[in-house]
Parts: structure tokens; C-alpha cells; sequence
């Protein structure tokens, strides 16, 4: 075939490098190459990540038959590999609750598996979670583990992952104290997230945790020992029920929340998020200060809620570094009363707030803003505030007529800027 | 003129690093760009060399001068701090805009001088070539040969050996163990009973699990109650050394991974699922007897048998293949030039 002289260009090349080139691959392809020469034989047989998905198999119309050449293309590719495996993705639509699952996982786990992902999606999002077996938690080494729409069901003796650096959880059915034990038996933890839970109560013990992402129904979230938390993001959706029975709780979420965290660099808070934290809010002094946080942005921040502005005032106070707030307002914020008592106003010009400034302040975006008077004092005191600020963008919601953005517009054109560079930009949608 | 231009533009104070590609030619590269590569960066600093022409830095092999020239510049442009991701990247996919050969002598290089930017660069670089080509467009593109034979090409996924020889010893094992099979359904149609499994589900497990890694070795004698009627029914089985010893064979696997084609027999088939079942000596638990239809002074002479094949098989391929080969069909006991004494192998392809 060909020249005698043309020499094989890639056969030859390190091992490293192949690894590298099949690893980069749909798996299908990597496997293809068994039949390219006799020397990429079983090359592909000792590549350490292997991902699944559903493009291993060709896709049909009878659901049955396309989990059943996926099982059997997983079985085969793992039959025929050897060495270790470190990495074992898959995510499918089609093999829900299955038991050549059970098996995979027993085969990774006497193969140093390193890194674990099972998403196990289905289209209604109601069908049978995947019970995860025993083998699972034989795994010493794992590193990173995500699993999506599984049952975590731990043995008695685990104690937890020695190595474990990331953990993901979505939708994944376990109870509350098995989380939390989880958690604080993986001492080297750095990210964790949890999403899609229902009502869940969590103590979160990581020494090492640099980032949490939290997304779902959270009764009642705590971080007692995360000291080392560089960035948070936290997507807090809340009930009727359990609002209520926040007020009745004593301690302040504020603090049980942020009130361990001095490292923090970044702070993304959505939906209820600083409803939550304004629950239990007590006007003590600053307790922490957040020397590295730099940037915040805080969704769905009600201005007519006082304890929410006091947390919002709180938060951005004590970030003597910040460069970047982002504020969107509620987006079911129909009905705009403007009838406040006069005397809320008179808060903007208390001693602490006509004081402080904002050293580093350089970009402010507010969103979804619908003009009621706390919203245009907030903005009034950031203006006057922040001696290098850039940028402060203003978008209106849409629920905003043309006179009440008129309206805001011409506010906004007396504010006083401390800022000689200041922009203020109206975003007219 | 120009270049008295030049010569006063370049600054006394710049320093350069020499370095000498495997042809022999040395040149001279501005320091910060030849510290990008962790390599000569090393040696630069444990070793002192670069500094001058006669103390130029040897470089690796598979750098040669023109892929050097190259690599320097993806060097200097990356070294500079300034630059935006996006202008980062939109170098490197211009960069990478090269012949499969240049390519591929570029990874080699670029992994030689311990450059992971540009490995990982070209690595992808290579995948994306690979993606989704046929099997002849990539050997096309890298010149690989197509030194395969057909039938290997066929089942890729099934066949772990490459060995040819191997196959053909699959394909007498599946003959033998055909006509052991119709042989036992005769004598066991009264047993039938007998052979429902009923070990328990943790105990296959336990079987499945534990009988790995076990080590060759002389099976111990299990003679189980329950199958000792059926040991009655095979009484023949002393005289029959050859059927039951191939049937032995058959429940091996070969533990250095070589043989995985086994299709075991009936009643142990439920056994070996998932795992490559390996030849498993006398296990704790009580239910399962691979063997049990034979009585244990065989057992014995077979255990010993099967370890001398295993052994052979594994060290003198092309005597063993040529005499198995030449005895061709319908052949009959044939002692075995080997000196290990059995005298039983060669029945193997007895049909």
C-alpha cells in the first residue's frame, strides 16, 4: 500500500501522545482504530478515560434495542480494555434503572476508577432512579464523582472518599444526614454541588471547599465549617410553607450562611436568595469582612422589602474590594406601590451610609428594575459613593410603561456622580 | 543601511539562549522565548549550559531545525503576558493549519522539549483529523499500513487475541466440546432435576467475585453429594479420558488474558457472565464444582495435564501449532515429542 519509503507518520509516537490523541475521540472512533493497523491493535485498549454516550450506538426508533446494543458496546469496550481505568463517563437517555450497570461499576471499581459520571437522564424526569450499588463506595480513589438522577443508599461502614476533590449531586434521592456525612467524611472536597433537592436541611462541613453551587429547595442551609470558600453560587427556591417557617426561626441566616466564609472572591445569589438571608436579620454590627470578594450579584432582590435592603447594604459594605454588583428586582413584581411611608426614605441619609465609600467599585448593573423609590435611593447612593465608578447600567423591566421609565430616566439624570468617568446607561428594551 | 539600523535597535542587555538540534546546527533564540519550554528552562538552571556557542543546549532527537523554528514562534507569541484568551486561541487554530506530516513531527517534538500547551494543541489537532474518517482515509492521511488480515478486521470488538493460532485452537476446543455435549445429553436426561441451580443469588456472587485471581494449580478433589449421582452416570469416564479431559480444557481460561472465546458448557455458562472465568482451584463455598462429574483420581492426572498444556502453550507456540496442525483430521494418540510425559493433547482434533 503505497510508497515503501512513506514512513508511518503517527504509529511510532509516544505513548502519551496517543493516549492524548484517543482520548480526544468519540469513544467509537478511538475503538474504530483497532482495525487501522496491527500496531493500533489494542492501543486503544489501554486508554484510562473512556466516555459513553449515546452516540456509541446508532440510534433507532425501538427504544429496547438501542439500550441493548448500548449495554452491550459498554460491556464489550470494558471486557477488552486493560489497565486501569481513571476516568468512566456516561450520560444516556436510554438505560434507566439497569443491572449491567451494577456490574460496570464493580469492574471500575477494582480499576482504580478515578472519576465517575453517571447521568442517567429520562425524558419525563419521572421514571425509577438508579440505585447505586455497593461497589461504588469500594472506590478508594475517586477523585470526582457526579451522579444524576440516582439512589445513594451508603453502606454502614462507609466513612466516606479519602481523595474525593469534586462532588456532584442532581436529583439524586438521599437521605439528609447521609449528605452531610458524606461531606464531612471527604476531607480534600473542593467543589460541591447540589442540585434539584427537595426540602433538603444541610450542615456543610468542608474544610478544604473552595466552591459550592447549591440550586433547589433548601429548608435550612448552613455552612458551619467552609473557611477556605472562594466562590458561591446559590440558587435558593423557597415555598410559601418554608418561608414561614423561617420567621419563626432565632438565628440569622445572614450569619449561618456567610458568616464563615473571609475568602469568598465571588457571590452569586438567585431567586430567594436574599430573602433567605434576610430572614432572622439582626442590625448587629459587621461581624466579617470580605476582603476578597470582588464581585456579587443578587437576583430577584425585593426593594420594598427593608430587611432585604439591609442585607444587600450589609453585603456590599462589608466587600471593601468590590469591583462588580449585579442587582436584577423581583420579575413578578406586578403591582408598583409607591406608597411607602416617607419616613423609609429618611433611612438613605443616616450617618453609616453618607460616610462610606466604595474604593473599587467599577461596574454596577442594575436589572429588572421597576422604579420603585428604594430602588432609585440604592442607585442614588452607589452614584454618590463610588469615586472610580465606570459603568452604571439601568435596565427597566418589561412590565414598565414608557411614563414610568420616563420617570426613572429623569431621576436618574440628577443623581450626583462621585465619579468623573461614571456612565450611566439606560437600556431602553 | 538596515541593517546598521537593526544592529543598533537590538539592545546589549537582551541575552539569548543557544541551543543545538540533532543535525548539529546551533542557534541563538531570545531568552524568554526558549524559557517557555520547560525543558530547556531546566536545563538552563541545573545545568548552567546555553549561555554560549560552545555550550549550546543539545536538544532532543526528534527536534529538528525547521519543527524547532516553528515551535519558537508558538513560543513567542504565547510567552507574551498580555494577550486575551481569544487572541491566544485564534492563533493557535491558524497555527495549526499544517501538512498530517508536519503535524505529527511536531507532537513528537513539542512532547520531547515537555511543552503541554502545544501537545495538548496538537493532540486535539490529530483527533479532529482521525474523527470521523474511515479506517482507509486515516490510513491514507498517516501512511499506516494495512497489515491485517481480513478476518481480523472483521470482529474487532470481540476478539481479544491477535493470534491467529489461538483462534484455530478455539475452533477445535468448540468442535470437541459439540460432541461432549450431545455425549452428556444422552447420560444426564434422568439428572435433569438435579442440575437446576440452586445455589443462591449471593452465592453466585461469591463465585463470581472470588474466582478471580485465583491461582493455576492442582484442583483439590470436591466430590459433592448432590452430583455424586451423576458421577455414577458418567461411569464411562475413565475410559473416555480424552472427552472429559477437553471438556476440562474447555472451562479454563487461560489467565494470561489470551483466550476468552470459551463458550463454557451448559451448566456453567449462568456462571460466567461478565467476569473472563479463570481455572479456579478448590473455593470456599460448597455448591459449585466445575468438574463434578468426574471422580477425584482423574481429577488429579487431569489437573496435572491441563497445567502442562497451559505451560506449553505458553512458551513453544511454533512447535506446538506445527504438530498440532500436521496431525491434521482424524488422527489418533500421538505421543508428544515435548518429553513432559502426557500423552492425551494431541486428541484435541480427533474430528
Amino acid at each position: 500500500m503505497g510508497d515503501a519509503l512513506v514512513q508511518d507518520l503517527i504509529s511510532d509516537l509516544p505513548e502519551s501522545i496517543i493516549e492524548s490523541i484517543l482520548t480526544r475521540l468519540p469513544i467509537r472512533d478511538a475503538v474504530r482504530t483497532s482495525i487501522l493497523s496491527s500496531k493500533w491493535r489494542y492501543k486503544w485498549a489501554s486508554i484510562t478515560q473512556l466516555v459513553f454516550d449515546d452516540r456509541c450506538v446508532t440510534l433507532r426508533s425501538d427504544r429496547a434495542l438501542v439500550e441493548k446494543s448500548l449495554i452491550d458496546f459498554i460491556t464489550k469496550a470494558l471486557f477488552l480494555h486493560k489497565g486501569p481505568i481513571h476516568k468512566f463517563q456516561l450520560s444516556t437517555w436510554y438505560l434507566q434503572n439497569c443491572s449491567d450497570i451494577d456490574q460496570w461499576l464493580l469492574f471500575l471499581s477494582r480499576n482504580d476508577i478515578k472519576e465517575l459520571v453517571l447521568v442517567l437522564e429520562e425524558e419525563e424526569g419521572e421514571g425509577e432512579l438508579f440505585r447505586v450499588p455497593a461497589s461504588l463506595f469500594h472506590c478508594k480513589k475517586l477523585t470526582r464523582l457526579d451522579l444524576f438522577r440516582c439512589e445513594l443508599d451508603p453502606p454502614l461502614t462507609f466513612k466516606g472518599f479519602s481523595y474525593l476533590n469534586s462532588l456532584t449531586l442532581h436529583q439524586v434521592l438521599v437521605a439528609p444526614d447521609v449528605i452531610e456525612s458524606l461531606i464531612s467524611g471527604c476531607p480534600l472536597l473542593e467543589n460541591l454541588a447540589i442540585s434539584y433537592f427537595d426540602s433538603l436541611a444541610l450542615n456543610i462541613k468542608a474544610p478544604n471547599l473552595k466552591f459550592l453551587f447549591l440550586e433547589g429547595e433548601f429548608k435550612d442551609i448552613k455552612l458551619e465549617n467552609t473557611p477556605l470558600l472562594v466562590a458561591m453560587s446559590v440558587d435558593m427556591y423557597m415555598t410559601e410553607d418554608n418561608a414561614e417557617h423561617f420567621e419563626q426561626s432565632s438565628s440569622c441566616n445572614f450569619v449561618k450562611f456567610l458568616g464563615g466564609v473571609p475568602l469568598l472572591e465571588k457571590l452569586i445569589g438567585r431567586v430567594y436568595f436574599t430573602k433567605y438571608l434576610s430572614i432572622g436579620y439582626d442590625l448587629g454590627k459587621l461581624l466579617v469582612t470580605y476582603e476578597h470578594l470582588k464581585v456579587i450579584e443578587l437576583n430577584q432582590v425585593c426593594f420594598e422589602d427593608r430587611k432585604e435592603i439591609y442585607v444587600v447594604l450589609r453585603l456590599i459594605m462589608s466587600s471593601p474590594n468590590l469591583t462588580e454588583l449585579q442587582i436584577s428586582g423581583p420579575t413578578n413584581a406586578v403591582d408598583f406601590v409607591i406608597a411607602l411611608e416617607a419616613s423609609d426614605l429618611k433611612f438613605w441619609e443616616k450617618e453609616g451610609l453618607s460616610k462610606y465609600s466604595f474604593e473599587k467599585l467599577k461596574l454596577v448593573r442594575m436589572t429588572c428594575m421597576s422604579g420603585v423609590p428604594h430602588e432609585m435611593e440604592f442607585i442614588k447612593f452607589l452614584l454618590s459613593r463610588s469615586p472610580v465608578l465606570e459603568t452604571m447600567s439601568v435596565a427597566p423591566c418589561s412590565l414598565c410603561t414608557i411614563a414610568r421609565r420616563l420617570n426613572m430616566l429623569t431621576e436618574l439624570v440628577k443623581f450626583r456622580r462621585a465619579s468623573p468617568q461614571a456612565e450611566i446607561v439606560f437600556t431602553h428594551e | 543601511m538596515s541593517e546598521g539600523v537593526m544592529a543598533v535597535v537590538k539592545p546589549e542587555m537582551k541575552s539569548y539562549i543557544w541551543l543545538q538540534t540533532a543535525d548539529g546546527s546551533i542557534q541563538q533564540v531570545e531568552e524568554e522565548v526558549a524559557m517557555f519550554c520547560p525543558m530547556i528552562c531546566r536545563e538552563v538552571i541545573n545545568t548552567g549550559m546555553g549561555s554560549s556557542k560552545n555550550y549550546a543546549i543539545s536538544l532532543p532527537q526528534r527536534v529538528n531545525p525547521a519543527i524547532l523554528g516553528l515551535i519558537l514562534d508558538y513560543c513567542r507569541f504565547h510567552q507574551v503576558p498580555g494577550r486575551s484568551n481569544k487572541e491566544r486561541k485564534t492563533y493557535d487554530e491558524k497555527f495549526i493549519r499544517m501538512d498530517t506530516k508536519k503535524l505529527c513531527e511536531l507532537t513528537s517534538a513539542a512532547d520531547s522539549l515537555q511543552l503541554k500547551p502545544l501537545v495538548d494543541l496538537t493532540s486535539r489537532a490529530l483527533a479532529r483529523i482521525i474523527e470521523g474518517k474511515t479506517p482507509e482515509e486515516i490510513r491514507e492521511t498517516f501512511h499506516l499500513p494495512d497489515d491485517l488480515t481480513e478476518e481480523e478486521k472483521l470482529e474487532p470488538l470481540r476478539n481479544i487475541t491477535d493470534d491467529p493460532r489461538i483462534r484455530l485452537l478455539n475452533r477445535l476446543y468448540a468442535r470437541k466440546r459439540k460432541e461432549l455435549k450431545e455425549r452428556e445429553k444422552l447420560k444426564n436426561i434422568e439428572v435433569e432435576e438435579e442440575r437446576v441451580d440452586e445455589r443462591s443469588v449471593e452465592d453466585l456472587l461469591t463465585f463470581i467475585n472470588g474466582g478471580d485471581g485465583e491461582s493455576k494449580g492442582a484442583r483439590s478433589n470436591k466430590s459433592k453429594k448432590k452430583n455424586r449421582r451423576r458421577k455414577d452416570q458418567i461411569k464411562n469416564s475413565s475410559n473416555d479420558i480424552n472427552g472429559n479431559h477437553n471438556k476440562e480444557l474447555d472451562d479454563l481460561s487461560f489467565h494470561d488474558g489470551s483466550v476468552n472465546n470459551m463458550a463454557s458448557p451448559s451448566k456453567t455458562s449462568k456462571l460466567q457472565d461478565s467476569t473472563a472465568v479463570s481455572y479456579s482451584p478448590k473455593l470456599d463455598f460448597d455448591d459449585v464444582d466445575i468438574d463434578d462429574d468426574l471422580d477425584p483420581a482423574m481429577k488429579e492426572e487431569l489437573d496435572r495435564e491441563v497445567e502442562d498444556f497451559a505451560r506449553r502453550l505458553n512458551s513453544d507456540w511454533p512447535e506446538r501449532m506445527q504438530e498440532i496442525l500436521s496431525l491434521g483430521q482424524e488422527r489418533r494418540l500421538v505421543p508428544v515429542s515435548n518429553g513432559n510425559g502426557s500423552q492425551r493433547y494431541n486428541s484435541l482434533d480427533r474430528r
